[in-house]
């Protein structure tokens, strides 16, 4: 669905979302925010992320999440699976771990 | 400006001999607070934690403590603690009491400097806010004369043993403020060196996580000083210039990460804000300061340069108590 030269981004059928691999940085931090809101199908439900193969995200690519799921309808929310520890440390020092329509998954469930 | 200091920050250093010395000057401000009824959290080395609670007894049971060695390891870490402590117990018309003592000797040469930066700007970030007392103990006995001067200059009001004085010496909140460009040491021998834009930061990020482990330190802090890392130097591709140079050394135990870029840092606070939830407030220095043991900026008149320091074993940083 997207790739550069350090991220890969494939869609995922259970649960339905996306799946990124990579590193995520200024320089694709835009995309990965464009590409979510045309990917993210409309209709119920939550969209689930795995984030477990990503090496590397900045601050402008946890923002880049924060403003997709800040965008999403009423009830319906972006569930991030399998958070790295890197990812983690961001999130909580940033005071980026409590958002609303955003979720940490911790159900170790693998996206296939 | 000629506010009456008691409905305004009063920030003030008590120059204390001895720990005879330092009890008897600081219990007298603790009693004073709690029968007023302000709320009063002490800072301090956990030797003097314990002595203040032996002096003050039941009287010590409402006074909140905590560990400096802890919280102000990074001094950038203090102004927070305090805005944090200020904001959940006083308000305008409940003044608060305070002691924090973030300089002791044993503090590294860097660590003191950027002490006394920091002691400059508590003036700034308190002084139009709400009314509280902050005593800054200093230890005459342990401490370089110069660094009692300095004193002087970052507090409006000097104390010791049973007066208390305005400071003839305080630099003012404007001084205090403005941007900061104390030299630095030369970077140690050795040191490697890269030239950095957008489309390099991977490369970076991957000289970074090279130099930190090869250099002994764990995988997790190495992945934090990469972060770190990357969050200035993308300060440097957005706000200074389109790019930047990172060199990084070591320092005895430590290692450090320099970037330098063309571009201006005139906002003295920006590093110990504690963010908002709005997704357009900056937040790269401020994770930086809370992933790194240390956090040094400057402003020269040929741009700005950010020096993030890693201890390799951070058990060195225990602080070092005098006898």
């Amino acid at each position: 669905m997207y790739a550069d030269k350090h991220l890969l981004v494939t869609r995922t059928a259970t649960p339905p979302g996306l799946r990124f691999a990579g590193e995520i940085d200024l320089t694709n931090s835009e995309a990965v925010m464009q590409g979510l809101k045309v990917a993210l199908p409309d209709g119920g439900g939550d969209h689930h992320l795995d984030l477990s193969a990503v090496s590397f995200c900045d601050i402008s690519g946890i923002r880049a999440l924060i403003e997709v799921a800040t965008e999403l309808e009423d009830g319906r929310r972006l569930l991030l699976h399998g958070l790295p520890a890197q990812l983690q440390t961001v999130m909580r020092v940033t005071g980026w771990s409590d958002m609303p329509n955003l979720s940490i998954c911790n159900c170790g469930a693998r996206a296939v | 400006m000629n506010i009456p200091a008691e409905t305004r920050f009063r920030h003030e250093a008590f120059l204390y001999s001895g720990w005879a010395e330092f009890v008897s000057g600081m219990v007298p401000f603790i009693k004073g607070g709690i029968d007023a009824g302000e709320p009063v959290l002490v800072v301090e080395s956990p030797e003097k934690i314990r002595l203040l609670r032996e002096a003050l007894g039941q009287d010590g049971e409402s006074v909140m403590f905590a560990d400096m060695a802890q919280v102000g390891a990074n001094p950038a870490r203090i102004i927070p603690a305090w805005r944090d402590f200020v904001t959940r117990h006083g308000t305008e018309n409940q003044r608060v009491r305070g002691i924090g003592e973030p300089i002791w000797n044993g503090r590294t040469a860097d660590e003191l400097v950027e002490c006394q930066r920091h002691e400059s700007l508590l003036n700034v970030a308190f002084w139009q806010g709400q009314p509280w007392w902050l005593i800054c103990p200093y230890d005459v006995e342990h401490l370089d004369p110069a660094v009692i001067d300095e004193a002087r200059r970052s507090h409006e009001f000097v104390s010791g043993g049973s007066a208390s004085a305005q400071s003839t010496n305080f630099r003012g909140v404007e001084a205090c403020g403005a941007c900061f460009d104390v030299p630095f040491p030369a970077p140690k021998a050795g040191s490697r060196k890269l030239s950095f834009e957008a489309d390099s930061l991977l490369e970076l990020r991957g000289g970074v996580i090279r130099f930190a482990t090869s250099s002994g330190l764990s995988a997790a802090r190495a992945t934090e000083l990469v972060t770190a890392v990357n969050e200035v130097a993308t300060n440097s591709i957005l706000h200074g210039g389109g790019r930047g140079t990172l060199r990084m050394w070591r320092d005895a135990g430590n290692l450090v990460c320099e970037v330098r870029d063309a571009g201006r840092y005139d906002l003295p606070l920006a590093d110990r804000a504690k963010p908002g939830p709005g997704l357009r407030e900056s937040r790269g220095l401020w994770l930086a300061n809370h992933l790194c043991d240390l956090v040094q900026i400057r402003t020269f008149d040929n741009g700005t340069v950010v020096r993030l320091h890693m201890r390799v074993d951070p058990r060195h940083h225990l602080r070092v108590v005098p006898s």
